[in-house]
């Protein structure tokens, strides 16, 4: 009798440590959660260093939630100021070329420090978290953060998150020899307690000629492909986007899709071979950018994406076309 | 000049100090300019695209519902063509456009001769070792990455610059 209770005994801790456990992840994904939409929800200005190979760039941000809506303004501070301003989702930047300043429009709601979605669904499928060290950036006490990947498809991620309000103070990008492909931190942060929006204009420079990007030709594509489908696509990554757009240089349409694993993006361009098109195959890594080119069965296959090489080849072997 | 225009454009300025104001912007040239810089950049700002995505398709649309006159008016016509004139981009970006396809032959040329005209051999021996590039350029094709950059748009594609055409 004794000898059942002692195994009940043994059970019973085995489960709560393993509950133990479990609750600790989900308070450490609860701490991102909290991150991701503090990065919306919170009123801030300050200077951030983006950092990428040789490259380094001070930015100041401005970024306000008035309880209606978002509003930021990125001013990259080097001698060819571009200013990009987000209006929720919406993207207008001012970026300065030789005479002119020319004015283009986007869409992307991952701006650091929002680089997190707000649903983390995704990234749980992929990616799974650590805790770190407490530390300190831009003189605010920071937990730190590991997002790990569960394979090695992807590049692995250390945050700093503000102990007191969640907001991200820190990002770094590593790939799989623990190597930094890409990091951004504050410098200088400070909390905003006012709903003015006096800042959300550019700064207009007399002596520049304002001139609208030429307008890209995209169409939403919904339709199912005729001549190919996917097959064997990397583990975690789901199609976020799909479009028929023109590519510069080329005079036919490219099939443009989109896959994310909620943080990394990977595009997929599909394009019948023609004359005026010379075929292309190889592989390439410019920083924590992949790209790889194949040919088949008279199409062009490309992909690019700040994954590593591996998941971008993965990409276009999982075309496969119809015989 | 340029404050009293943004004031303008912002609704600051009495009315009876705008139709002075407007007078006088349109005897100045660059004056006159500016209010169109100042529009264009508020318009931008509005959230709103200048041009909606389906701009051009509906205008199509609705041109071919439209009834076809068939007394056509010259004077307007030429009118017309005037103004798509005056809308064309300046001069310096034909040049700009037209030294950039000519460097693109150039170097489509260039890469031919290197292949000595045999693509499909090339392609065979990239296709079984696609370690070694076939097109031996040096970076990301800039034409992708672009258009990734632009519907994907990541860390590096608000804050680092990159090529342009």
């Amino acid at each position: 009798m004794t000898g059942l209770f002692a195994i009940a005994g043994v059970l019973f801790t085995l489960f709560s440590s393993i509950n133990a456990q479990a609750s600790a992840d989900d308070d450490l994904w609860q701490v991102l959660q909290k991150t991701a939409v503090a990065a919306h929800a919170l009123s801030y200005q300050g200077i951030f260093y983006y950092q990428a190979g040789t490259q380094s760039k001070p930015i100041q941000i401005t970024h306000m939630f008035n309880g209606q809506g978002e509003f930021a303004r990125n001013v990259v501070l080097d001698n060819t100021p571009r200013e990009v301003f987000s209006q929720g989702g919406d993207l207008t930047i001012f970026n300065p070329k030789n005479e002119n300043v020319v004015i283009e429009k986007r869409h992307g709601q991952n701006m650091f420090p929002a680089i997190l979605p707000t649903n983390l669904d995704l990234i749980k499928q992929s990616y799974s978290l650590r805790a770190g060290d407490p530390d300190r950036v831009a003189g605010r006490a920071a937990q730190m953060l590991f997002l790990e990947p569960k394979d090695s498809l992807r590049y692995s991620y250390r945050f700093w998150v503000d102990a007191q309000y969640g907001l991200l103070l820190k990002s770094v990008m590593l790939n799989s020899r623990n190597e930094i492909i890409e990091s951004i931190v504050f410098n200088q942060l400070g909390l905003m307690d006012t709903v003015d929006l006096d800042w959300f204009q550019p700064k207009i420079d007399s002596k520049k000629t304002y001139v609208m990007e030429d307008e890209v030709v995209i169409i939403a594509d919904n339709g199912v492909p005729v001549g190919w489908s996917l097959k064997g696509l990397p583990a975690g990554f789901k199609k976020v986007d799909q479009m028929i757009r023109m590519v510069h240089g080329k005079s036919l349409p490219v099939t443009h899709l989109i896959f994310s694993d909620g943080l990394a993006s990977v595009s997929l361009f599909i394009e019948p071979l023609s004359k005026s098109i010379k075929p292309r195959a190889g592989r390439k890594l410019v920083g924590g950018t992949s790209f790889y080119s194949s040919v088949s069965n008279g199409y062009q296959i490309t992909v690019v994406g700040e994954v590593p090489e591996a998941t971008v080849a993965q990409v276009a072997n999982a075309v496969v076309f119809k015989k | 000049m340029n404050e009293q225009i943004s004031a303008l454009l912002d609704d600051e300025i009495a009315l009876e100090d705008a139709a002075h104001l407007i007078s006088v912007v349109l005897k100045n040239k660059e004056a006159t300019q500016a209010w169109s810089q100042y529009h264009l950049i508020g318009d931008a700002m509005r959230g709103n695209a200048v041009l909606s995505q389906q701009f051009k398709q509906n205008l199509m649309q609705k041109i071919e519902m439209e009834p076809s006159v068939l007394s056509p008016n010259a004077a307007l016509a030429s009118e017309i063509s005037k103004v798509k004139h005056a809308n064309r981009l300046p001069a310096s970006w034909a040049i700009a456009a037209s030294f950039a396809a000519v460097m693109v032959v150039g170097f489509m040329l260039l890469n031919q001769q290197t292949h000595s005209g045999d693509e499909f051999v090339a392609r065979e021996v990239a296709q079984a070792d696609v370690s070694k590039d076939v097109a031996a350029d040096e970076g990301i094709p800039a034409e992708y990455l672009n258009a990734h950059q632009a519907s994907a748009p990541s860390a590096s594609a608000y804050y680092i610059q990159t090529v342009s055409y």
